[in-house]
């Protein structure tokens, strides 16, 4: 075929422009480390890079909400302790009380202690959060778990924090029968106090009392172990959580991520075209007859 | 005395054909330069040989090839001139810190944390903060929308004046042509001007040509429709979007931009296929978002007020704005009375799951039904999309350009220039030159013996 002589520089200039494309996207792939600079590189590694991407964000959310919730039950299980601590030091001096030998003085001694430990009681079950919630109190979180009228003015709810895909753990636990256990403390407490007490006038009162703080204290445990089994599954759903993760990431690495090797490679082959065609040309247009003639 | 005027007529051909190179020559790099060169025709009388003709000047143009070039410079055209909106659009909405999923999936991130503690006034702030992050991302991609809009539009009327004033071109150098042929001039430097103007004029539309016998040139769109006839050029105007207007001889002709190849109809197919479909789906998409929203912030509450959730959003210009409600609005108890219920921010969070009804389109870009796509897939798949069509666009653009590059080498191989040629050109008509000015001289000789054997 007949070639014209300016077809030359024309080639040239095609083969120059085609390993700079050639060289720049490599460039840019080494810089950034990323394989897919734009969707068009590769639609569908860039299709399930962002749905990896969209999974990624939902599980560092669920792992961020697993972290919140574990410190707020752990805020509760710590409150729920020393209530159990003061439910037990009342027992202990609930059974000093019963015993038939002591004196009204005695028994005037006690209910000051008793008192102590009543204000310590309303105090924990009615503890409060940083932003003034009621931890005890169900959903109804503004309302006071034992009022002064020793109400329980809460509900049993439970608040549902997601921590997976369509999976919820709750965050609280009720106190419900604090405030009848309270209200009768405060009275066995006036009775003590009472000047001119006796032993024997207040022992099947004391008993009854004894009864009532074994059933509440039964179900502070209880409440501590529904806690501690949360934290249990909580701490499993982020394990799997960062499993899934990191199997993500993995995934990500391999669609996403660039093979040095394969790139140095490739910048070498566009760096010998570019250098061949270059000699090439040099050589092609020193010939002219012209300078023959 | 025939050898004297042999000789003549000789050493005149070889200097036209020395011409003919010289200038060859000269135009070398020219773009568009078609070579030339004479045709050589022997004389011949009765008596003998009576010398030699330059019987035809020569442009060595093959129409053929011209129209090759100018059709796949018009494919080139239309591949092009969509590629640097696609690459743009590429390149914003895969952005992953800036894209529409960012967004979605921070504000579901927010929802989500605020179950943590529903009640919690900073909580459900950051709801809001990430709500209205949300607006501003989509507000920020139709902007990107608009402005690529308004550049096509713009691109689409710059395109429209060089249509006319290429035709208008066109048909002067059809008229002087034409007028050069009735007198015997050449008009090989007007016909290569033409071919340029017609070349350049196929980058931007595609384009019928066809010879008439007075050398003119017509030109016409794909679908038949004029653009230059004879000496007389058709105009074209721009009349909303995807109309144009194309008066010719005081007809007017009402024609659509679609599939009218090179640039023209390359930023139509784009806005078209590409952009208006992925208009719509944003849209939807930001609509279907807020309305879902509102839906279901409509059946909790936020005590302690008790009558239904205050919308979210506000989706009445059929764009995604924000209606201004506080923190403790936001509706997530399901009970009109207990404040640290978590019911109605459950199902909220929910939605991020509940498919969304999104219109489809047929590779032309036409409405073709509606399919169901999960809230938190839509923008992924239309970021696919998007990547296929670039994708598909830049290997039509490199056949393009392939075949173009082909084009213009054949092109080349018949109407370029090789210089090396034109050097033995040169030799060859400078010793005809010279044989033939021997010949004179031979004559001469032969002349003045005669006259010194009569003297």
């Amino acid at each position: 075929m007949r070639i014209a002589s300016n077809q030359y520089h024309t080639t040239m200039n095609s083969a120059l422009q085609a390993a700079n494309e050639g060289l720049t996207h490599v460039m840019q792939q080494m810089a950034s480390g990323q394989r897919v600079l734009k969707p068009s590189d590769d639609s569908i590694a860039a299709l399930r890079l962002a749905r990896l991407s969209r999974e990624e964000a939902a599980l560092g959310q669920y792992r961020d909400n697993i972290g919140a919730l574990q410190s707020r039950l752990k805020t509760s299980e710590v409150t729920l302790d020393s209530i159990r601590e003061d439910l037990q030091a009342t027992r202990d001096l609930l059974v000093w009380a019963a015993d038939a030998g002591n004196t009204g003085d005695d028994l005037n001694a006690m209910s000051g202690s008793m008192k102590t430990l009543h204000d310590s009681l309303l105090f924990l079950a009615n503890s409060k959060n940083a932003e003034g919630r009621y931890l005890f109190s169900g959903t109804a979180s503004d309302q006071p778990t034992v009022d002064a009228g020793y109400n329980f003015l809460g509900n049993s709810q439970t608040q549902d924090v997601a921590v997976g895909d369509n999976l919820s753990v709750g965050g609280n636990v009720s106190l419900e029968g604090m405030g009848a256990f309270l209200r009768q403390l405060n009275a066995l407490q006036g009775q003590l106090a009472t000047p001119g007490v006796t032993a024997e006038g207040v022992h099947a009162d004391v008993t009854a009392m004894i009864d009532a703080l074994d059933l509440t204290l039964g179900d502070v445990a209880g409440k501590i172990g529904q806690l501690g089994g949360r934290q249990n599954i909580l701490s499993t759903m982020d394990t799997n959580h960062a499993s899934v993760s990191l199997a993500n990431q993995q995934s990500a690495i391999d669609l996403g991520q660039i093979d040095y090797g394969e790139a140095a490679t490739r910048l070498n082959s566009y760096a010998l075209a570019l250098q061949a065609t270059q000699k090439a040309y040099a050589k092609v247009s020193q010939l002219s007859l012209f300078d023959a003639i | 005395m025939s050898i004297l005027l042999n000789g003549l007529t000789g050493a005149q051909a070889a200097q036209a054909a020395l011409g003919a190179t010289s200038q060859n020559v000269a135009n070398a790099m020219t773009p568009g330069f078609t070579r030339t060169g004479v045709l050589l025709g022997s004389m011949q009388t009765p008596q003998g040989g009576a010398g030699v003709q330059v019987s035809k000047l020569l442009r060595f143009a093959d129409s053929f090839k011209n129209v090759q070039l100018w059709q796949a410079t018009s494919q080139l055209g239309q591949y092009s001139a969509g590629q640097s909106y696609l690459t743009q659009l590429e390149q914003v909405m895969s952005d992953d810190t800036a894209n529409i999923n960012n967004g979605i999936d921070q504000f579901f991130a927010a929802l989500n944390a605020a179950s943590v503690q529903p009640e919690s006034g900073p909580l459900r702030e950051a709801v809001l903060t990430a709500a209205d992050g949300l607006v501003k991302r989509f507000d920020s991609l139709q902007q990107l929308f608009t402005n690529q809009q308004t550049a096509i539009s713009t691109q689409r009327d710059g395109v429209v004046n060089q249509i006319n004033a290429l035709t208008q071109d066109i048909a002067l150098l059809n008229k002087q042509i034409a007028a050069g042929r009735a007198t015997g001039m050449n008009d090989a430097g007007l016909q290569d001007a033409r071919d340029e103007k017609i070349k350049a004029l196929s980058s931007l539309a595609s384009l019928q040509v066809v010879d008439t016998p007075d050398g003119a040139k017509s030109v016409s769109l794909k679908g038949g429709q004029p653009l230059v006839v004879g000496a007389d050029a058709a105009t074209l105007s721009t009349a909303g979007p995807g109309v144009l207007n194309l008066k010719f001889a005081n007809t007017t002709f009402t024609i659509t931009d679609i599939g009218q190849g090179g640039q023209l109809g390359g930023l139509a197919d784009l806005q078209k296929q590409v952009l208006g479909p992925m208009r719509t789906t944003i849209s939807e998409l930001a609509l279907g978002i807020g309305n879902a929203f509102n839906a279901q912030l409509a059946l909790g509450f936020a005590p302690p007020a008790g009558t239904p959730g205050a919308p979210l959003f506000d989706t009445s210009g059929g764009t995604l704005k924000m209606t201004g409600i506080t923190a403790s609005q936001l509706a997530f108890s399901s009970s009109p009375t207990v404040s640290g219920d978590s019911g109605n921010l459950t199902a909220l969070i929910a939605l991020k799951n509940r498919p969304m009804t999104i219109t489809t389109f047929d590779s032309a870009g036409n409405a073709a039904g509606s399919t169901q796509i999960i809230t938190g897939d839509v923008f992924t798949q239309l970021v696919g999309k998007l990547g296929v069509a670039s994708s598909l666009n830049q290997a039509s653009q490199k056949t393009a350009t392939t075949v173009r590059d082909q084009s213009e080498e054949d092109w080349k191989s018949s109407a370029g220039v090789n210089t090396d040629e034109e050097a033995i050109n040169l030799m060859q008509y400078q010793q005809m030159y010279q044989a033939n000015m021997k010949v004179v001289a031979v004559a001469n000789q032969l002349f003045d013996s005669t006259l010194q054997m009569l003297g």
